[in-house]
């Protein structure tokens, strides 16, 4: 079904090659980007939960090789029931980047509102109420130490599962600022590749890592290369699903993305407000989020 | 005739504008003019916007400049001896918002261009906020060449180069912000909008045998990346110079002014262009658009604008109606 993978891929995930980006150009404008947004927000540090996840991991040395390490915090906020390995995951970029971390167990939280009850049991709120109780959680601990440490928050998501819908409003998806946002999942593995994310984190199945075992794929069912450019045939380049049909995507499929697009665009838009008054946010009052006066500095 | 300058030496300020900081830029401008005049500068050309940033939404009546304005005429009035191509809001007096670029020499406000077409499609959203411009001239000026300035998406329309070329300009100005997008790994210099814009100013140059100068500004305005890459082609086509991506700075490259006539003569499109074709076939067109008159090259079947009727190919010399020749 997809392509094969770019030269400079390494063996260690698959890229198809109409998804193959210039590495060097990204670092470029992603580099400026987060410098942009930090300088026209009068901020010079950043806040970053570091899952030990392909994401967040390419954030940080992204966000490392845009301001220098020194101005990054990354926090590790596991759930009692997270992976260990995740948090090695996580702990090795940290040792590798040389940035500041806090380790904030977010358990107390989540059991504190919802007690111990395990998923599973009759009595426990359903995995997906905690899963999204947790991101909400991690989200609430970044902006408490966005004001200790002074930084931006910045965001880790990534376009494949801003698409799909495959993220919590107000939880993983809230952030400051996102350089990777507009990168599919396999994007992300090509830059980090680039970027010298650890072998390790490279090569292991992307998880929301909500209960043990747990991985993307096999809970969607699909597969991101397969999705990834089924998203940029219908998406960036526009084609009718009659179209990718023909290009060799299964139909079923087609249409079910098709759904979980459509279905999640309220997560990807600010929230209306009622028209009322004669000049309205976001309708008919329409600034750039940063202009003269709005920087702290 | 070609003036007294055998070489024009001039500067591209591939400059990040902040956004709504009028009286920042103004500085940066200033000091852009002295570095430039300090290096032996003819002409200065600044980036669409460069004065006010590009993403003004409903900044842009607050940054809006009237053509008497005392500071456009302090930015003027540091042109003694110098061009200088600069762009800003301008304000008319009916009120109206224009994308602008003036040409200041020697102390004056030589010629102001409107821009023409505002692009307010995909990520672009200038008709909403600004008026489109009406008038496109070519102007003489102190270099000795006739001086044709464009915006941005102006040069994404044929007429445009042709028209300045055929009234009179041999260096074609053309002041960008033009936002970066499409990093596909097979695109020249792995960015699908300087393979585009690349393209375009090649075809320009060449087709109109005229310098062709790309101004493009850098710098980061909300999620937008803007990718510099600022040219200089040379009249038959060819690469000048290429200032390098992304990077601010000031730019000097040397431009033979004999090159424009050892082309012209060589390849002598200009003198063969056929402008009252164009005339006569255009001015049918436009009277056949607004319903004035018949569409005479249309299969009798076609529908508005379309010369082809779905499913019925083109079976005779277009301008030949089936009655005639039935």
């Amino acid at each position: 079904m997809s392509g094969p993978a770019a030269a400079d891929a390494s063996a260690a995930f698959e890229l198809p090659s109409e998804l193959a980006i210039d590495t060097d150009v990204a670092r470029r404008v992603i580099g400026d980007f987060i410098r942009g947004q930090l300088q026209q927000a009068g901020f010079e540090r950043l806040v970053l939960g570091l899952s030990g996840g392909i994401d967040s991991g390419l954030v940080a040395y992204l966000a490392a090789e845009a301001i220098g390490a020194e101005r990054l915090m990354c926090v590790l906020m596991p759930y009692r029931t997270s992976s260990p390995a995740s948090r090695a995951d996580a702990e090795e970029v940290v040792r590798r980047l040389g940035c500041a971390s806090e380790v904030v167990d977010i358990s107390p939280m989540v059991d504190g509102f919802y007690g111990e009850a395990e998923a599973g049991d009759p009595a426990a709120a359903s995995a997906l109420r905690r899963g999204n109780f947790m991101a909400r959680m991690r989200m609430s601990v970044l902006y408490d130490r966005s004001v200790t440490f002074g930084g931006l928050v910045i965001g880790t998501g990534n376009k494949t599962e801003t698409l799909i819908g495959y993220t919590t409003v107000f939880g993983d998806s809230a952030c400051a600022f996102n350089p990777i946002g507009d990168l599919y999942k396999s994007q992300v593995r090509q830059l980090s590749a680039a970027v010298g994310v650890p072998d390790a984190i490279l090569r292991k199945a992307p998880s929301a890592d909500l209960w043990p075992g747990q991985t993307d794929e096999s809970e969607a069912g699909f597969s991101y290369p397969i999705l990834d450019r089924l998203l940029f045939w219908r998406i960036d380049k526009r084609r009718s699903i009659e179209e990718v049909v023909a290009l060799g995507f299964d139909r079923v499929l087609v249409e079910r993305v098709d759904r979980m697009v459509a279905g999640a665009e309220f997560k990807r838009q600010v929230p209306p407000i009622a028209k009322l008054g004669p000049r309205t946010t976001g309708v008919d009052y329409l600034y750039p989020r940063r202009r003269p006066g709005s920087s702290r500095g | 005739m070609l003036g007294p300058m055998q070489t024009i030496r001039m500067a591209l300020a591939q400059m990040a504008p902040a956004l709504g900081q009028l009286e920042a830029n103004l500085s940066r401008h200033h000091e852009f003019l002295e570095q430039a005049r300090g290096e032996g500068a003819d002409l200065v050309v600044f980036p669409e916007l460069g004065l006010t940033g590009y993403l003004l939404q409903d900044l842009a009546g607050e940054v809006a400049m009237r053509l008497d304005d005392p500071r456009l005429a302090g930015l003027a009035a540091a042109t003694e001896g110098l061009s200088a191509v600069v762009s800003f809001v301008e304000e008319s007096a009916d009120h109206r918002l224009f994308i602008a670029a003036a040409l200041l020499e020697d102390g004056r406000l030589a010629h102001v261009h409107r821009k023409l077409f505002l692009p307010t499609y995909g990520l672009f959203d200038e008709g909403r906020f600004f008026a489109a411009g009406d008038v496109l001239r070519a102007v003489p000026s102190r270099l000795g060449v006739g001086v044709g300035l464009a915006i941005c998406e102006d040069f994404w329309h044929l007429s445009v180069p042709q028209i300045l070329a055929l009234d009179g300009a041999q260096i074609l100005i053309n002041v960008s912000s033009s936002p970066g997008r499409d990093l596909a790994a097979t695109n020249e210099v792995g960015l699908g909008t300087a393979t585009s814009w690349r393209t375009v100013m090649r075809t320009y140059a060449q087709l109109t045998t005229s310098y062709v100068v790309f101004c493009n500004r850098v710098g980061v305005e909300e999620s937008i990346s803007f990718w510099g890459g600022s040219e200089v082609i040379a009249p038959n086509g060819a690469l000048l110079f290429g200032a390098p991506l992304y990077d601010e700075g000031l730019f000097f490259v040397d431009l033979p002014t004999a090159d424009i006539r050892r082309e012209r003569i060589g390849l002598p499109l200009l003198r063969d262009e056929r402008p009252e074709v164009q005339l006569r076939e255009i001015g049918r067109i436009v009277a056949e658009r607004a319903g004035l008159a018949p569409d005479s090259t249309s299969d009798p079947d076609a529908e508005a604008g379309l010369d082809v009727a779905p499913g019925d190919p083109v079976a005779r010399p277009i301008g030949f109606h089936r009655e005639v020749h039935g």
